[in-house]
């Protein structure tokens, strides 16, 4: 699997607040992450960092070959890298249609393939996105992500505040972009024991901190590092 | 022990649903949504084939006879357990009978098919609840690590556990999730027109 992102000692944070602390991890094409840990251990804002967001203190971060720190935050949606932030991040006031193709970019994600993916979409395309439930929002914001051709997607929390039936429907189409796409996935959620089998490796963040990098399936077979970790919702 | 795993996933995708039919019986009994009988025999299906035909034959062929062979103290729960599935069928003909009597009987026939699919939910929420505090926390502790790599290998054969062996129940899944009215699920909420 060649190499994709590479982390190496990476510390950021915001403003002279240190939030992540010598982060190191690998991913290769078409891999896949679960990024865990409780509330307010640095999961977004390793995301933020990432995407130019969070300030990057020290530390070397190279994706598809390249210094990422050298590529203005403006620069990096299209230098592909996909984020689903946890605010959906969609234009109200244009149609779903319409939001999809304004961030589209050349690749295998065309809009008939999104639609393929997401055929509720197809079904609402004239609709305008504040006029989208909850679900129909973080579908679309998917959709978005996917139609700038990202060789890395980002999804923080994409199951947060939907109802079950959502919950259930989004793992299916994300258990089918991480065996099927052949795009890497890093996927942020608080249910440990539910995104874990999505996975291939999974990093565990406390305090900013790398607690457990590694496969997910040894993860997902630990209850005693499971529970140490992440608590109550590894169960 | 993926095998537990598969069976929470399996718990969930089968809570999601019964949630989901509870939304809608709230709906309909309050006069918030018209009934959808489409959605309805959807909903029903799933809540009655994919535990029939998918969830119960595994633990009642794999975890229970591996159960009941090391921990003679758990045969009570597994009698009760299998009962339960076996009691399924009786339920499952009373539900699509209440069902197709509202179909013909108009709003009348809501009341007594409101009560059946009330008391089926209940009886499956105790169902999984007793499966998941009592019976695999003994299992967890009780077999052998042995014992639980031939229960994974024989869950595990099954790969997909909850879309059936031609993605069916998926296709059904997906059916539901766009006709529920949101937020529960895709389909227009109630009252709205767009």
């Amino acid at each position: 699997m060649p190499e994709l992102l590479t982390l190496e000692n990476v510390w950021a944070g915001y403003g002279d607040a240190v939030v992540l602390e010598d982060i190191s991890l690998t991913l290769g094409e078409g891999d896949s992450l679960s990024l865990l840990g409780r509330n307010g251990m640095g999961k977004t804002t390793l995301f933020s960092t990432l995407m130019g967001a969070a300030r990057h203190r020290s530390g070397a971060i190279r994706f598809a070959g390249r210094d990422l720190t050298r590529v203005p935050a403006h620069a990096r949606a299209h230098s592909g890298l996909g984020w689903v932030p946890q605010e959906r991040d969609i234009f109200p006031s244009l149609t779903v249609e319409e939001n999809l193709t304004v961030v589209a970019t050349r690749g295998p994600w065309t809009l008939q393939r999104v639609y393929e993916m997401f055929p509720r979409l197809k079904e609402r395309r004239g609709n305008m996105g504040n006029q989208l439930s909850g679900g129909e929002q973080q579908m679309l914001a998917m959709g978005r992500a996917l139609m700038l051709n990202p060789r890395l997607l980002l999804l923080d929390e994409p199951m947060e505040g939907l109802a079950p039936l959502i919950v259930q429907e989004l793992m299916t189409i994300i258990q089918r972009l991480t065996e099927d796409s052949g795009m890497a996935i890093i996927l942020v959620e608080q249910h440990a024991r539910q995104i874990l089998p999505l996975t291939r490796q999974a990093l565990v963040l406390e305090r900013g901190k790398a607690v457990y990098r590694g496969d997910s399936e040894t993860l997902l077979n630990d209850r005693a590092l499971l529970d140490g970790w992440l608590g109550v919702v590894a169960h | 022990m993926k095998a537990i795993d598969i069976i929470h996933a399996e718990h969930r995708a089968l809570g999601a649903v019964l949630q989901a039919f509870g939304f809608i019986l709230d709906e309909v009994r309050d006069g918030r949504l018209k009934p959808d009988f489409t959605l309805l025999e959807a909903m029903i299906e799933y809540i009655t084939e994919v535990p029939d035909k998918l969830h119960h034959p595994k633990e009642d062929e794999v975890l229970f006879v591996a159960l009941r062979a090391r921990l003679p103290q758990a045969g009570a729960l597994i009698d009760k357990l299998q009962h339960d599935h076996a009691e399924g069928n009786r339920h499952i003909a009373e539900l699509r009978d209440t069902l197709r009597r509202y179909r013909e009987e108009g709003p009348e026939g809501f009341r007594t098919f409101e009560a059946t699919a009330r008391a089926y939910i209940a009886n499956s929420w105790s169902h999984v609840a007793l499966e998941e505090r009592e019976l695999l926390p003994l299992a967890r502790k009780g077999l052998s690590e042995g014992e639980w790599a031939n229960i994974d290998a024989a869950f595990e054969a099954n790969k997909d556990p909850w879309s059936g062996p031609t993605g069916e129940f998926r296709s059904l899944f997906t059916r539901i999730v766009s006709m529920v009215p949101a937020p529960h699920g895709l389909g227009p909420s109630a009252g709205s027109d767009t």
